[in-house]
């Protein structure tokens, strides 16, 4: 089967899950968002993950320089809720608030969840001073981050 | 066609540990002073993790199920990215702060190299686990330089391996507690969020999100121009700057262990030097 059904196959149902899981997550918080309610929003960060991948396929054969794929669709997502700039900045905006952050997570670690197990056996052959230092950098790159984040915020006035 | 719906087993688990992880819903704890919440995402990771150690998911239903991980996330990265766009101009604002704390990202040579070197006194494995957080870019860059088979390619598949089954885990809850200790502003939180893995950025960022909902927007366009930026340098940065970093602060760090070692090795061929001598007497 083909790298693209896949790929379509896959976001269409994990889009489909995150869909019943935001119904469930805001009928808690009092205000449901139905499946139907959430289908606009999903079926066009679809076709943008789509439109995302076929740029990065041409733009690589064209010109032959790799930059990952998060890069491409990320830029789509930009480009396109820019208000004044696209002509679907409004629905986007609209549409994709419907469905929370949160819930789009859930699927995603379910499959990482579901995966894990194949690397566990190999987990428990890992030192316990690799475990450790990876952890560390973990740790490092937030934190490094952080400080650094919180320190340039502070000094050009934005927080 | 058939083959098209083989994988159904994957798709029916994803979904159930879906539902059943969103209706616990978000569990908030507080130990004293010390907040943190746990989140629909982190049950349904530990849930599918407890299934597989007791064997009820198969091994190939495991390996069908790794790279439907880097699919979905995409929907999330076009959510993400869409937070950018209305927020452009807050964007701009913070710019310098986006673009400098992108070096934050050598904070894991920082601790994590003296870590290894003196506490676990490891050799060269050091170099390969502490000079990035050891996702697939990292594997690329160490298999190129070094070969993945070498002491280094053990270090950086060791820290893979460890961010694969700890990473999201540690991230969720390493950033709910920074939330409760109050010192970062939410918006630095999120800039630190974008550390080149998608599933540990959810992870991270999700606390965030969840403890200050009114400023959900902002956050999300932070974390996701953050973790765009990443993207981008994060090849250019592991190569041409985290990895000479590495190999120098190796250097310096083993400087002296090599000078101890050095005259140790002296002292056994002056013992030698002088048995030898005793013998000729």
């Amino acid at each position: 089967m083909s790298e693209w059904a896949i790929r379509i196959k896959v976001l269409v149902i994990s889009a489909l899950f995150a869909s019943i899981g935001n119904t469930i997550a805001t009928a808690k918080s009092g205000d449901m968002v139905t499946p139907l309610e959430a289908l606009p929003g999903l079926a066009l960060m679809v076709v943008m993950v789509i439109v995302g991948c076929l740029v990065q396929e041409l733009l690589e054969k064209i010109f032959k320089f790799h930059l990952p794929t998060i890069v491409y669709i990320s830029l789509v997502a930009v480009l396109s809720s820019i208000p004044g700039f696209s002509p679907i900045a409004d629905f986007i905006i609209r549409e994709f608030n419907k469905i929370s952050l949160l819930a789009l997570c859930t699927p995603i670690l379910a499959y990482a969840g579901i995966s894990i197990g194949k690397d566990l056996e190999a987990f428990k052959k890992q030192g316990f001073a690799i475990i450790c230092v990876a952890l560390c950098t973990f740790f490092g790159t937030y934190v490094g981050s952080a400080i650094i984040a919180q320190i340039v915020l502070k000094i050009t006035g934005v927080i | 066609m058939k083959e098209f719906f083989k994988d159904w087993k994957v798709h029916a688990l994803c979904l159930a540990l879906t539902i059943v992880a969103e209706f616990i819903g978000v569990k908030k704890f507080a130990f004293g002073p010390i907040k943190f919440s746990l989140l629909p995402m982190l049950y349904a990771l530990i849930f599918g993790v407890i299934l597989a150690i007791s064997k009820i998911i198969k091994p190939d239903t495991m390996k069908t199920a790794s790279p439907y991980i880097g699919i979905s996330v995409m929907l999330l990265t076009v959510k993400m990215g869409a937070a950018i766009g209305p927020n452009l101009k807050e964007l701009a604002k913070a710019g310098p702060a986006l673009v400098l704390q992108e070096f934050g990202n050598l904070g894991t040579l920082i601790i994590a190299l003296p870590v290894a070197v003196f506490i676990f006194k490891m050799g060269r494995t050091a170099v390969g686990c502490s000079f990035s957080i050891s996702r697939e870019g990292s594997l690329a860059i160490i298999g190129d330089v070094y070969g993945l088979d070498s002491s280094e390619g053990q270090g950086v598949m060791g820290g893979y391996i460890t961010g694969t089954v700890l990473g999201t885990v540690f991230n969720g809850l390493l950033v709910s507690l920074l939330i409760s200790l109050g010192v970062f502003h939410p918006f630095a939180l999120a800039m630190a969020a974008g550390t080149g893995s998608a599933s540990m950025m959810s992870a991270a960022l999700a606390p965030i999100v969840e403890a200050f909902p009114e400023m959900a927007a902002e956050i999300t366009a932070y974390a996701s121009t953050s973790n765009m930026l990443t993207g981008v340098d994060d090849m250019y940065m592991g190569l041409f700057v985290a990895l000479p970093l590495a190999n120098y602060l190796y250097r310096k760090f083993t400087q002296k262990r090599t000078i101890k070692e050095n005259k140790k090795q002296k002292l056994v061929i002056d013992d030698k030097l002088i048995q030898g001598e005793h013998n000729r007497v």
